[in-house]
Order: C-alpha cells, then sequence, then structure tokens
C-alpha cells in the first residue's frame, strides 16, 4: 500500500524507503557474520495490485466523502507497522489476542496475509514469551511476542525474566492507549497505562513508547539491533492504539536500515597474556556456560581444546562441546586444574567455591587454592541492579570483555603461536589421559543406568533410553533441560550438534519448560527434525495451553514426562528445612509438594489440548510400544504426548 | 477347671517373652519393615525408591556397615542430619536391612539398550 503510485513517495528524516531499508538488513546481516542475518523478504515488497489500490482510494459507492472519513480508512498506521515488522524477518508472531492491538492484528491478517510473519496463537502470555524464548535459542534470531501493554505484560512477566537470565532475544509488542482523550470508557481504561513497559523493565535490555509511526520504526529498528547486540536479550516497544488505527496521511514515515553490530571481540593483548598462561599451564580446563551462539561456537572450543589437549566442562547454559569428545569431562577437573578458561560463564564464583546449605552458611573455595582464572565473556557489559542473577562478585585473574564465540579464533591464533615443540609433546599424554577418563566416565554412565532398570514407576536413566532406541537414527533435538532427570541426556546420548540441546529456562522460573519446547519445535520443524521434551509434570500444569498451540499449527514435537507427582525440588527442600528443626522427618513434606489425590491426568489434559496421547505408564515395558506409536504420530506432522510415571530423580 | 487356671499362669508368663521373641523378626519381615521406613523417612525423594540416587549418591549394592551408615545419616556432608529423636537406631538398621537387601540390577550384558554404543569416545 505506501509504496502505490497514489500517495506521494516522500521519507522522514535521513530514514530510507522500505525498499532501500530490505536490501541493507540483508547487507547489515552478512557483516554481522557471527550473528543469525535477517533474510532478504522479497515477498513483502510485493507492490499492491490494481484492485487493491483501488478499493483504498475510492470513496465507497453509496457514502458521500464525510461519511467515508468517518467509516473507513484508507492506509491505517498498523500497516505501516506491519512493514516495519515484515521487514526485520520474524517468522512468526506468538499472541493471545487483545483489543489493544487489534489494529495491527488485523493488518497482520488481511494486509500481510498472515504471513512472514504469521500469527501463533497462545493460550497466555507466558507461554507466548517461552514459546519465543525456545524457538530463539534454536533459529538463532528472534520471534516477535504480541500482548497488551497491561495484563499481557503481567501474564508475560516471569517468561520475559527467564529470557533474561537466559541471554535471549525476544522482541515484545504492547498496545497501549495513551492519549486518555481518546480512550473508550472501561476495559480500555483498564488496558491502558503511563508507563505499560514498568512492569517488565528490570529485566527488559530496552524498551520505548513511540509516539508517531517514525517513531515507532526507528524504535522497533533500534530494539531489534539491541536485543541481537551481545549480551542479547529480550526488549519491549510499545504500539499506541491510535497510531494503529488512524490513518497514516500523506507523508510517509520512513524506515531506518538495519545494522547489527559485529560482536565485541576481546583485547588483543590481554589475549595474548591469556594464551601464554594457557600454553603454560600444567593443568588447564575450559568452562563453557551460555557460550556457543550456534555450531561454529562449538567447532571453535573443539579446536582451542584440541591445541591445548584441555578438558571441557560443559555447564548447562548451551551445548557448547560434543558430549563424545574426550576432552568433555566432568566438573572434578575444574578442581585439579591449576588455571581455569571460563567462557561466557554466568557464575565464576560458583565455579571455584561452594556455598553449603547449613543453619550458618558458609562458602569454601573448591578449585585449588593456586588455581587462577581468566573470563571471557559479555557479562559485564550489561547488567541492571534490582533482579540478581548477576551473581557473587567474583575478580577473574585476566577479565576480558569481548564475546567469547566471537573472541575464540583471535585465542586460538595467540595459543597457536605460543606452543612450542616441547609443548605439543605433552600433548600425546594428555590426550591418553583424558581418552581414558571419557571412557571411564562413560562407562560409569551406563552402569549407573543400570539400577532401578526394571523398577516400576520407571527409572529416568530407562526412560532416556527408551528413548534413545527409537529417535538414535533420526535427525533428533532434545527441547528440554534434564538436569531434572539427573543429567540422563547429557551423560547418555551422543550431543554433537548445537540444536541438539539448548539449556534451561535461565531464570529458574517454572512454566517454561513446555511452551519453550513447542517454540524451539516450531524451530526445528522448518529443518525437519525430530523435537523431543522431556516434560516434567509440575511444570506442564503452568500452561498446559501450550500443547493446544502445538496441535493447532501442527507443531511436531515428542513430549514424554518425567511425572513424578510433586514438586520434587519443593520436597527436598522441605525435608531440609524440617531436619534442621528436628520435627517432622516422617511425611510431612508431601504437604504442599504432592501432585496427588486426584494425581493430574496429564495424558487427558494433552488429549483435550487435541494431542495424541497415552498413558500414565508407570511399567517400563510398556514404554516401547507407547513410543513406537507416537512416532507415527509426529511423522504425520502432529505433536504427540506420553504420560510416563516415573521414579523422582 | 485347675487346667485352665495353669494355661492361664502359663499365658501371664509367657506372653511377654512372646512379645520378646516376636521383636526378632525374620529378615524378610526386617526388609520390608526397612523399605516403610525409608519410605516413610523421605530417603527415596533424593535416593530413588530403589536406592539408585538420583539428586544424591546411590545407595544401592554398596556394603556399608551399621557405623559408616550410621555417619552418613546422623553427621551427613550435604545430605540432612537425622537425629537419632526423630529416626531411632533401630529404625535406622531397618533401613540399612532394606538397603543392603536392595537386589542388583541386570547386568550390562543382559541389558541391550546400555550397549554402550551412543555416545563413546570419537
Amino acid at each position: 500500500m505506501l509504496m502505490g503510485g497514489a500517495v506521494k513517495k516522500t521519507t522522514s528524516g535521513d530514514g530510507l524507503n522500505r525498499r532501500e531499508f530490505l536490501s541493507g538488513a540483508a547487507a547489515a546481516g552478512m557483516a554481522a557474520a557471527a550473528l543469525p542475518a535477517p533474510k532478504t523478504a522479497a515477498a513483502a515488497t510485493a507492490p499492491p495490485s490494481e484492485a487493491q489500490l483501488a478499493r483504498e482510494f475510492e470513496v465507497p459507492a453509496g457514502y458521500s466523502e464525510g461519511e467515508a472519513q468517518e467509516y473507513f480508512v484508507a492506509h491505517p498506521g498498523s500497516d505501516f507497522m506491519f512493514d516495519v515488522i515484515r521487514g526485520l524477518n520474524f517468522d512468526y508472531i506468538t499472541t493471545n489476542p487483545g483489543s489493544s492491538f487489534r489494529g495491527l492484528h488485523e493488518s497482520i491478517v488481511n494486509y500481510g496475509g498472515n504471513r512472514q510473519p504469521e500469527l501463533i496463537t497462545c493460550t497466555h502470555e507466558e507461554q507466548a514469551v517461552a514459546m519465543a524464548h525456545g524457538y530463539a535459542k534454536v533459529a538463532g534470531k528472534p520471534l516477535a511476542m504480541l500482548a497488551h501493554g497491561t495484563v499481557g505484560f503481567q501474564h508475560a512477566a516471569m517468561a520475559v525474566y527467564n529470557a533474561w537470565c537466559d541471554r535471549v532475544p525476544v522482541v515484545i509488542l504492547g498496545g497501549n492507549h495513551y492519549d486518555a482523550t481518546e480512550r473508550r470508557s472501561g476495559v480500555e481504561w483498564a488496558h491502558s497505562a503511563q508507563d505499560a513497559a514498568v512492569v517488565l523493565r528490570d529485566y527488559l535490555k530496552w524498551d520505548d513508547a513511540p509516539q508517531s509511526l517514525q517513531h515507532f520504526s526507528e524504535s522497533l529498528v533500534r530494539a531489534y539491533r539491541i536485543a541481537m547486540t551481545p549480551p542479547m536479550g529480550p526488549v519491549a516497544v510499545m504500539l499506541d492504539g491510535h497510531l494503529q488505527e488512524a490513518d497514516v496521511g500523506s507523508r510517509i514515515p520512513a524506515i531506518p536500515r538495519l545494522t547489527v553490530p559485529v560482536p565485541p571481540i576481546g583485547d588483543t593483548a590481554a589475549l595474548t597474556e591469556a594464551a601464554r598462561w594457557l600454553v603454560d599451564a600444567e593443568a588447564p580446563v575450559i568452562v563453557a556456560d551460555r557460550m556457543a551462539h550456534d555450531q561454529t561456537g562449538m567447532q571453535r572450543l573443539v579446536r582451542l581444546a584440541e591445541i591445548l589437549q584441555a578438558p571441557v566442562v560443559n555447564l548447562r547454559g548451551r551445548l557448547n562441546f560434543p558430549t563424545t569428545h574426550y576432552l568433555s569431562q566432568g566438573r572434578s577437573e575444574i578442581d585439579r586444574a591449576d588455571l581455569i578458561l571460563g567462557l561466557e560463564l554466568n557464575d565464576p564464583w560458583g565455579v571455584v567455591n561452594r556455598m553449603r546449605d547449613r543453619v550458618h552458611r558458609s562458602a569454601r573455595r573448591t578449585a585449588r587454592a593456586d588455581a587462577r582464572l581468566i573470563s571471557i565473556g559479555v557479562g559485564d557489559l550489561f547488567l541492571k541492579s534490582n533482579y540478581q542473577n548477576f551473581q557473587r562478585y567474583f575478580s577473574p585473574d585476566i577479565n576480558i570483555s569481548g564475546d567469547a564465540q566471537a573472541t575464540l579464533p583471535a585465542l586460538i591464533d595467540a595459543v597457536e603461536q605460543r606452543m612450542s615443540r616441547a609443548r605439543r609433546r605433552l600433548n600425546a599424554d594428555r590426550e591418553r589421559h583424558y581418552r581414558a577418563a571419557h571412557t571411564k566416565r562413560r562407562e560409569s554412565a551406563l552402569d549407573a543406568a543400570r539400577y532401578a532398570w526394571n523398577a516400576s514407576p520407571v527409572s529416568t536413566a530407562r526412560l532416556y533410553m527408551e528413548l534413545w532406541n527409537q529417535v538414535r537414527d533420526k535427525d533428533w533435538a532434545m527441547v528440554s533441560e534434564d538436569r531434572q532427570q539427573s543429567s540422563w541426556g547429557r551423560r547418555l546420548w551422543p550431543m554433537e550438534k548445537h540444536y541438539q540441546y539448548i539449556g534451561g529456562s535461565g531464570g529458574a522460573g517454572i512454566g517454561y519448560g513446555a511452551p519453550a519446547a513447542v517454540g524451539a519445535a516450531l524451530a526445528h520443524r522448518a529443518e525437519g527434525r525430530l523435537a523431543i521434551n522431556v516434560q516434567r509434570d509440575g511444570d506442564m500444569l503452568y500452561v498446559p495451553g501450550a500443547f493446544w498451540t502445538a496441535a493447532h499449527h501442527r507443531i511436531p514435537l515428542l513430549t514424554v514426562t518425567h511425572n513424578n507427582r510433586g514438586y520434587h525440588q519443593e520436597f527436598m527442600h522441605l525435608q531440609r528445612m524440617a531436619s534442621r528443626r528436628r520435627r517432622g522427618l516422617a511425611g510431612s513434606s508431601w504437604i504442599g509438594n504432592a501432585l496427588r489425590d486426584p494425581a493430574p491426568d496429564l495424558a487427558k489434559i494433552a488429549a483435550g489440548m487435541g494431542c495424541w496421547s497415552a498413558g500414565p505408564i508407570s511399567e517400563p515395558g510398556d514404554l516401547a510400544p507407547a513410543l513406537s506409536r507416537a512416532l507415527d504420530v509426529i511423522a504425520n506432522g502432529e505433536p504427540a504426548f506420553i504420560d510416563v510415571v516415573c521414579q523422582p530423580r | 477347671m485347675r487346667t485352665d487356671l495353669l494355661w492361664v499362669l502359663i499365658a501371664s508368663v509367657m506372653l511377654p517373652t512372646g512379645w520378646a521373641l516376636a521383636a526378632e523378626p525374620s529378615a524378610e519381615t526386617r526388609e520390608a519393615d526397612g523399605r516403610t521406613l525409608y519410605l516413610t523417612f523421605q530417603c527415596w525423594q533424593c535416593h530413588g525408591y530403589e536406592g539408585q540416587g538420583g539428586a544424591a549418591p546411590r545407595l544401592a549394592a554398596k556394603d556399608y556397615t551399621y557405623e559408616a551408615f550410621a555417619r552418613f545419616v546422623r553427621h551427613p556432608n550435604v545430605m540432612p542430619a537425622y537425629p537419632v529423636e526423630l529416626l531411632s537406631d533401630a529404625e535406622l538398621r531397618r533401613i540399612l536391612d532394606f538397603v543392603l537387601a536392595i537386589p542388583d540390577p541386570p547386568p550390562l550384558e543382559d541389558t541391550p539398550l546400555l550397549d554402550g554404543e551412543s555416545g563413546s569416545a570419537r
């Protein structure tokens, strides 16, 4: 519409028109090599048809011009908003519908044709954000999420906090009515705020409340850029109701060009010194948390580890290193090391210390007293004060600010230059040692998995290996965290691709699991991968509507529950408190924690959401046939759900 | 009548002894009692219903002495301490009876899904 010849094409400010913007976005994406680039969106630039133009600029038959102005709008502002959104190449917009963004909703459906981006209907705003969270970790680019700025943001808040803690970009769009004299009585007032984003601001990287369409276009492009600049995170831009619904007028706002910055790289001199320490260390260890953005990050870390023959401890943030590589080792390597290289550590203090959970809290250093720590990461580049997810203060011996994945090539070069022939000779012994240690760890994990193998309820090890047996020949991806299942996924499954494990919620906010899994599965669908979700029962009950979304939008996702019929972590906390107070040890921990009497029938819930389901299954021998049936459903592009009653962990 | 009186006298002497004898149950009974206590005192939460471990180390297939087991339970490093006033020595012994009696799991060679093919080093 805005590119049609009937309206004079002018731009405001220093911006570009839409066509120029789209080509600029592509160029910027190529420049930011380590970050996913927005694709060109040729479909978005298609000019309107003659019939469309005629409809837009004619006074409808039977109406005076004055009447037509009262009844109809030719160029609604939300159409322009959609142009800006489409130009950023969002594949989807997750939303629970709301009147404060009805203008944009209509533009997405009828002006944009509900494609690029397509609306994904959610049953709760927490679900909508968590879906975007899971999606971004697989696709490497954000989704847009659309909500009421008031009640929608309130629902969304916990999921936004998770994304913030997990350093995941989400672009949130919030409807609001700023001009009080334009509001309809009742709900429109209740759904308006002076400063709607305030409920999220403690865990947003940036937000804005644009007061014009030009302001909107600049703020949305700015928001996208901020969200994608490491450390990544959620951002929010408000959509004023009047701007959405009023006519654009004759002066077309411009859309600025997107240029996502190249990620910051660590200082050369500091990297040279770090390389010297790494090469000279007798027992170096590499510890990686939210480091790898993609497969390239994993490959770089493998290269560094192999040059040094240094073990790698993969924390839970992302899959940074193949679990099958012989240098993939356990946390005990940290305690033995004389030098620790920390890559994007969320909690460097916690890597070398432990706080005891006793009446009087006391910390002790678990790393060697003489161990030094080099930190590379972007954690210090963007912090906020109120929420304390930044962890305890710690002073690394060398502290390098820079995106670790982007910095690794320079560090690898510096290490290679420093490697003497004598130093290289040490590598054979190290390789022998770590190959043996890796084999031993592997054998130990297999041995441990045998215990309770035939037990009912089903052991979590059995659950994972029954699953593995059915998916081993497929292009699979785990879209859930396995920590609550004794980490069996990472202990037993060969994980070699970055997308095969995406870490957890970040903020430990329950309710992330199901919707994030559906969001991740949506990203995997485009690649034809089998997404696997081991779903905790307590988590599922927060936003079970996520399974309806999976069914409605035909998102194939294999879900098996780790149903221990309670909030199990809290069982253990309550037991610890009772022990300290020397009372109530025998059985009181059920109260407030158990999900029994009645036990929620999770399979029925999933079935009620439109998913094929089976269970509850308590006998391990019943698992294989149920999984086989579920995979048939998945092969038809539908979600499948099996409720498995399991051992506690 | 004299016979009945005699039986009453005998019973009055033997019953307390009989109860004492009943307090020495069979190994099976001790294990069953131990399992009940293992569940009642929530050991399963961290160690699993079969002692296989989970949030805490495996208990199954370990050769604990009572003294060592009691030390772990009364003076633990990580887990909550269970004082004797809440978990008596006798109860703890029954729990240990159960733990020691947990049958060994199937060997790896009889567990095809744990064939070791997946996840091996490259």
